[in-house]
């Protein structure tokens, strides 16, 4: 078992890590910026790092200061975290060069997965069913407006490198079609360094399944269930839970055993994320799959009774899963908490928290690094807290999670507490009836 | 009530190191705490009210400013920093002479130490001119960003 875990992270996802660390017997590095000199992450980890200024690719993203920071301190393994440098390939490599456990995927197994266009080809190769699109990138326009034809208006077109919502376009016919992939490509050029589009059917309203997935260096690869995610506003998700309204056991099984089917094709080894687009008929189309923990971990935690994060160090240091998942127990839902003001654009509200409440009780937990008079820094993302909630069925689980968010006070900035109380207001979140595009026609 | 105790007992928190002060004698049982400035923030300590008797000592709050070291620096005084996460090293090589000593004339540009990052040693040079006051690390040991490595007095 590694002896000291250095976490390359901030924020709520560094506390929860350093706490999984605790309980496992294993120290704690924590990094920080300057800006995060005060942060909750810092002061509850065991030994503590300053690697930089305030900007992230100044700290937070810089390699050589957290492999640094782990040799100064003797780490013998880096815990990423989710988003910065979790799903690079490069910082993997370097970890493996460097005699330090990165735990995660190795950088092939990223690679694989991180190519938008390959994953997709990797999985269909594998028989999981993918959305029928271009095959690979579109190198001639002509022949691309052949396929759309093919596959049936409408189309998307989205970047090969992309995440995020940038370089994508939807071109409901094909006098759109030219223009459309050339304000994708540029875009895609900006964003991401890299113009490459492929093609896809665009599938009108969808709902976004994900299935959560564990491999480990004895064979084992496991599912535990799906997470919805069809609550987003511009591609961020607002709002998850498990099991997914749609989903009963025999759907379950199937996207599940896809799922490992595909992790399998790559001998994934750690915690995984398999996302499926469904549509309405209950098809489900394979749509990417990312190779780290996810914020929304949480709730599978809940209704699996499984530590996530303590699975993942376990694999790392090359143990087996420590139980096969059995059937999900319950209903969860986790609301995140941003610090953004819903009436206002959700704009982001940075500052100093004057007065602060965290609701308790049975079923109720907050995954947190803020506290009373903790000043919210305006480099990072505006994410401040999870309300993760568990009931014995749906129903159960938005009252509780009506009753916690009305308890939770948080004064001195504003969050999105509002917001989450008028979803649970809204018929159709209520009917578990709702897809993706359910928070477009949202009236605040 | 003793008016004069009270007064003696303030007296002797206000002019000693003591925070909290109780007394009891006879039934009556009185609390003296003061706050404590240091370093610009206020720290308050638990203030408890006597449970025998209505004793209130209003006005009883006293501050004191306690300056520490860093506060009475010089203007004239400059701190060098690490600019990266490594080791220190006052040398180029384990059996070299260190680059710089206490009281040395250094001037812009002049390298002062190295901080070894994933095997790469990286020179530190002075962005001042002055003299060496004082070397504020230890060969071989750890520094982060930011940290101070030397104190210069400047020219």
């Amino acid at each position: 078992m590694f002896n000291k875990i250095l976490i390359a992270n901030r924020g709520e996802i560094a506390l929860r890590v350093i706490r999984t660390c605790k309980e496992l017997g294993i120290k704690t590095v924590a990094v920080y910026s300057e800006a995060d000199k005060d942060s909750l992450h810092v002061t509850f980890a065991d030994e503590a790092v300053c690697i930089g200024p305030p900007l992230g690719k100044e700290s937070y993203l810089k390699i050589p200061s957290l492999i640094s920071a782990a040799h100064i301190t003797g780490a013998d393994a880096i815990h990423p975290g989710y988003g910065f440098l979790a799903e690079n390939a490069n910082f993997s490599e370097i970890c493996e060069e460097s005699n330090i456990k990165f735990i995660g995927p190795s950088p092939q197994m990223i690679n694989a997965m991180g190519d938008k266009s390959f994953a997709k080809d990797t999985m269909k190769k594998n028989g999981v069913p993918v959305i029928p699109g271009s095959d690979g990138l579109i190198t001639d326009l002509k022949s691309a407006i052949g396929l759309a034809h093919q596959i049936g208006f409408p189309v998307i077109l989205k970047a090969s490198a992309g995440g995020g919502g940038k370089g994508m376009r939807v071109v409901w016919e094909e006098s759109e079609f030219e223009k459309a992939f050339q304000t994708a490509s540029n875009e895609a050029e900006a964003s991401f360094a890299n113009s490459a589009i492929y093609m896809e059917k665009f599938v009108e309203n969808p709902r976004h399944v994900e299935i959560q997935i564990m491999g480990d260096t004895h064979g084992n690869v496991y599912h535990y269930g799906e997470r919805d995610c069809s609550v987003q506003r511009r591609h961020q998700k607002l709002i998850e839970e498990s099991p997914s309204p749609i989903v009963n056991d025999e759907l379950r099984d199937k996207m599940g055993s896809a799922a490992i089917l595909g992790a399998k094709s790559i001998n994934y080894e750690g915690a995984g994320t398999v996302e499926f687009l469904v549509d309405k008929d209950g098809n489900f189309y394979f749509m990417e799959m990312n190779t780290r923990i996810q914020v929304e971990h949480p709730v599978t935690e809940s209704v699996y009774g499984v530590d996530l994060i303590r699975q993942q160090i376990l694999v790392a240091a090359g143990h087996a899963i420590e139980a096969e998942p059995g059937k999900p127990f319950g209903h969860s839902i986790e609301f995140r908490i941003n610090a953004e003001d819903p009436e206002h654009g959700f704009r982001p509200s940075p500052g100093v928290i004057q007065s602060l409440h965290f609701p308790g009780g049975f079923g109720v937990r907050i995954d947190s690094h803020i506290y009373q008079s903790y000043t919210i820094p305006p480099f990072y993302d505006s994410l401040i807290a999870k309300l993760i909630v568990w009931g014995r069925d749906r129903e159960h689980a938005i009252a509780r999670g009506r009753r916690a968010l009305e308890e939770f006070t948080v004064e001195g900035i504003k969050t999105t507490i509002p917001f989450h109380l008028k979803v649970l207001e809204d018929q159709r979140f209520l009917s578990g009836k709702f897809d993706t595009s359910f928070l477009d026609n949202f009236q605040l | 009530m003793d008016l004069n105790l009270i007064k003696k007992l303030i007296k002797l928190v206000d002019t000693s190191e003591i925070t909290d002060l109780e007394v009891e004698e006879n039934g009556l049982r009185i609390k003296v705490a003061k706050k404590i400035r240091v370093n610009g923030s206020l720290i308050q300590p638990a203030f408890t009210q006597p449970t025998q008797t209505s004793v209130q000592i209003s006005g009883a709050e006293i501050e004191k400013n306690i300056t520490t070291s860093e506060e009475t620096k010089a203007n004239n005084l400059h701190e060098i920093k690490s600019p990266i996460v490594g080791t220190f090293y006052r040398a180029p090589a384990p059996d070299a002479d260190a680059y710089v000593q206490v009281g040395d004339m250094i001037n812009s540009g002049t390298v002062l130490c190295i901080v070894e990052a994933m095997k790469l040693m990286n020179e530190i040079e002075s962005d001042v001119t002055g003299k060496i006051i004082k070397i504020l690390v230890e060969n071989g040991k750890p520094v982060e960003y930011n940290q101070p490595l030397f104190l210069i007095e400047l020219s």
